[in-house]
């Protein structure tokens, strides 16, 4: 009786693992090899971030892109990775000290120039040269993409190192449910939205220049701003966050004022400016003076701020319209411009990124991952993205397509979308992170304690003092930074890499 | 003579036997303990980035800048990881033994006590990093000031090990004899001076032990700092640990840096736990 009961509780065991095991996927290749002949398929590993232990949508696009390719291309064989964001730079270094790297993988223009400096990049320029494809929509050469798209895949001297397949952007997000209610009285409210060709006011959509300049930015999120009679904000017209993101949230008004955060060679931090100075204290002053923020809080973010309804108004990224429709649960009545000129600034203005495929060097398969960053980055892989994920794509084509027709249609909030993308500045791209280390306390304690800098109490001498450190800072994280890259150089030279 | 070798080599093989049980254990501790130390503190030396796989050999430049460099944020990281610890250890010994002798006292339900306070040890450290992000950001916001934030830290430090520091004087309070509680009474003492004359005494070595444990951990504080603060408001909660993080895994080529700063941290607590073994040299109490 004893030895029925081991056996039935080892088997239940052994069923119970199995079941797990088979659930979680790792039995799929064994499976997959039941029954097939030797598979003569070329693996093509690729690696990403975006999971769909995070949203489901991720899924179902990398379902449809495998599906569909491996059709195109029955030989090839591709394997996904999804590693968190967070661990990708770690997950990736430890892959290249164990010298198994995947063939393709998405990057982050956080980490893009400085994976190529590194030398772990194959330049695509060969590739692109020999492109002689008569479709359009699968070229990837440079004419496809739209500028800002295209700007950090590339090296200084113009060596390509990975194909957009996305373009963001910095962006204003507006409640357009607070805006319409607000508008009712107001005209300068009303005429944010954009019109019908019959000149009636289109309240589901606003125009692209809705918001001549600082000044009016100012006023229009304070009328947005409900107080009760103590003065405490019930509802606040725009959010500033202090914590972490000093940099990140500074960048899009900086270059709606024309000034920059480093230069294009990223040996010199450029946002100590007079610009940049005008632009922290805007922020500084939004918050301390105009009051038109809730309070500086660590533990709710701005963008659930917004979600909540609770504000008019939120700096986020053109890509988050279909995250924030499915944390609130189906709502799409937001819309998005991008940020008004500033006193030195010239036309509305914000940043833009374009997150790219790219080859590392030791790829064995260069023509399947070539023939994956063709489909990905080009028409088709732009259209799978637009209908799971609800992104704009990178490519002119795109835009001309039924699909973005649709999506629009479906979605009125992208109408604005493609001009933000068009007018940006570049996000800064040298040692993001190690930048943001250096900079962002100095933002939040300017953000954290201006009325004491003005008074001349603070942590700061002034605004500029406060800049001009962080700009310090950032320059011992660029010399340091190329110094790296010197090396780096004369590494590859010596391994015949150059 | 036969007789004699074969017994010889039958000791022999008994004094070996032990090596070979042993011998796995020893290698995997090589292997990622003692090996890996050792490549860290060649690493230290270097300018190394593994990404690129090369390094350059720098002397100690890496420990030159962690030290005295203008921008070098180690001694402010070690101020506040000395600020953590301090709190840490008060904390730990201000919670854990009271809990440990009111658990003593309890005639009922003592098991299932035990095993409420030791549930946050069991549980993983991400998780009540954001449980305690929560909490601490309705109430009282600690987080968002630099004055608030890194106390929050260390109370949730302590809260996360009162749980197993109470099961570990708990043991060493069932180890102290009965007998001396009743001469104590005998004498006359009250229950102050028990606790003072009998039990903290007799609880020496368990003492020592939880305070190095604490010491040991909270200089290497780092998932509360990294889910719940990032080093901030304002670098107020920027400790050792979390900056040998960031300088390996997101700054490019600050592996060497990354190491010295991990060399820097292990001297200290060398010292640290050096000093206080020297002073707190265990013995038995009533052998005195």
């Amino acid at each position: 009786m004893t030895h029925l009961k081991t056996i039935v509780s080892v088997a239940l065991a052994l069923i119970l693992i199995a079941g797990v095991l088979a659930r979680a996927g790792m039995t799929r290749r064994w499976i997959e090899d039941i029954g097939s002949e030797t598979s003569t398929r070329e693996e093509l590993r690729v690696w990403d971030w975006w999971s769909a232990s995070t949203n489901e949508e991720y899924g179902a696009y990398f379902a449809e892109i495998e599906r569909t390719f491996e059709a195109q291309h029955p030989n090839i064989d591709i394997i996904y990775q999804i590693v968190p964001f967070g661990n990708y730079v770690q997950k990736l270094s430890t892959a290249m000290v164990g010298d198994s790297p995947p063939d393709v993988f998405q990057s982050s223009v956080y980490w893009a120039e400085g994976f190529y400096q590194r030398g772990m990049l194959r330049p695509l320029d060969d590739l692109l040269a020999s492109e002689s494809d008569a479709d359009p929509g699968n070229s990837l050469a440079k004419e496809h993409f739209l500028p800002t798209a295209w700007r950090h895949n590339h090296a200084l001297d113009g060596t390509v190192f990975g194909i957009p397949q996305i373009i963001d952007a910095s962006c204003l997000l507006w409640n357009l449910d607070i805006l319409q209610e607000a508008s009712s009285a107001d005209e300068e409210l009303r005429d944010l939205f954009a019109h019908f060709p019959d000149g009636s006011i289109d309240y589901d959509r606003l125009r692209f220049d809705a918001l001549h300049d600082w000044d009016h930015f100012r006023r229009i999120v304070d009328k947005l701003t409900i107080r009760d009679d103590d003065g405490n904000i019930e509802r606040a017209g725009f959010v500033l966050s202090a914590y972490g993101s000093g940099a990140g949230m500074f960048s899009p008004w900086l270059a709606s004022n024309g000034g920059r955060v480093q230069d294009a060679a990223g040996t010199r931090a450029l946002f100590a400016s007079a610009a940049g100075v005008e632009t922290l204290e805007f922020l500084a002053r939004l918050y301390w003076v105009d009051r038109i923020s809730p309070p500086f809080h660590r533990q709710m973010t701005p963008s659930e701020l917004f979600q909540e309804r609770k504000v008019a108004s939120v700096t986020a990224g053109t890509w988050s319209g279909k995250d924030i429709t499915r944390n609130s649960l189906g709502w799409t009545h937001f819309g998005k411009t991008a940020f008004p000129p500033g006193p030195s600034g010239d036309g509305p203005s914000t940043v833009t990124w374009g997150n790219m495929l790219v080859i590392t060097r030791r790829a064995e398969n260069v023509d399947a991952a070539w023939a994956y960053l063709k489909f990905v980055c080009g028409l088709p892989g732009s259209l799978l993205r637009s209908k799971h994920l609800g992104y704009n794509g990178p490519r002119y084509d795109f835009y001309a397509t039924q699909r973005w027709q649709e999506a629009l249609a479906e979605r009125p909030y992208l109408s604005t979308v493609k001009q933000i993308c068009l007018v940006g500045e570049k996000l800064r791209h040298t040692e993001i992170t190690a930048v943001d280390h250096q900079a962002n306390p100095i933002f939040e304690s300017v953000l954290l304690h201006y009325p004491e800098i003005v008074a001349g109490d603070g942590p700061h001498e002034s605004v500029e003092a406060a800049l001009q450190l962080a700009a310090r800072n950032v320059d011992n994280v660029y010399a340091r930074y190329n110094e790296q890259v010197a090396r780096w150089l004369t590494e590859r030279r010596w391994r015949g890499q150059l | 003579m036969a007789r004699t070798a074969v017994m010889a080599s039958s000791t022999l093989l008994q004094r070996v036997t032990p090596y070979f049980y042993i011998a796995p254990a020893i290698g995997i501790a090589c292997l990622f303990s003692f090996v890996s130390m050792g490549v860290s503190l060649w690493v230290s030396f270097q300018h190394y980035d593994a990404f690129a796989g090369g390094s350059q050999f720098v002397g100690l430049d890496n420990y030159r800048r962690a030290l005295f460099a203008e921008d070098s944020y180690f001694w402010l990281a070690m101020r506040h990881t000395f600020a953590y610890v301090a709190m840490s250890v008060v904390g730990t010994l201000l919670s854990a033994l009271p809990l440990a002798l009111l658990c003593l006292r309890a005639h009922y339900g003592q098991a299932l006590f035990r095993t409420l306070y030791f549930l946050p040890s069991i549980t993983p450290g991400v998780v009540l990093a954001l449980v305690f992000f929560h909490i601490f950001g309705n109430y009282g916001q600690l987080l968002d000031h630099a004055w608030s934030a890194l106390p929050a830290l260390a109370l949730l430090g302590v809260w996360a090990g009162a749980g197993y520091n109470m099961v570990i004087f708990l043991a060493g309070l069932t180890e102290i004899p009965q007998l001396l509680y009743d001469a104590a009474r005998v004498d006359g003492a009250n229950q102050w001076q028990q606790f003072r004359h009998v039990t903290l005494p007799m609880l020496r070595n368990t003492l020592v032990f939880v305070t190095v444990m604490t010491i040991i951990g909270s200089f290497q504080v780092f998932t509360s700092v990294y889910i719940m603060t990032s080093g901030g408001p304002e670098r107020s909660t920027e400790v050792i640990a979390y900056s040998i993080f960031l300088n390996a895994f997101s700054v490019a080529g600050q592996m060497g840096y990354a190491s010295a700063l991990a060399w820097l941290l292990f001297a200290v607590i060398f010292v640290f736990v050096f000093l206080q073994m020297r002073v707190f040299r265990s013995r038995r109490i009533y052998d005195e």
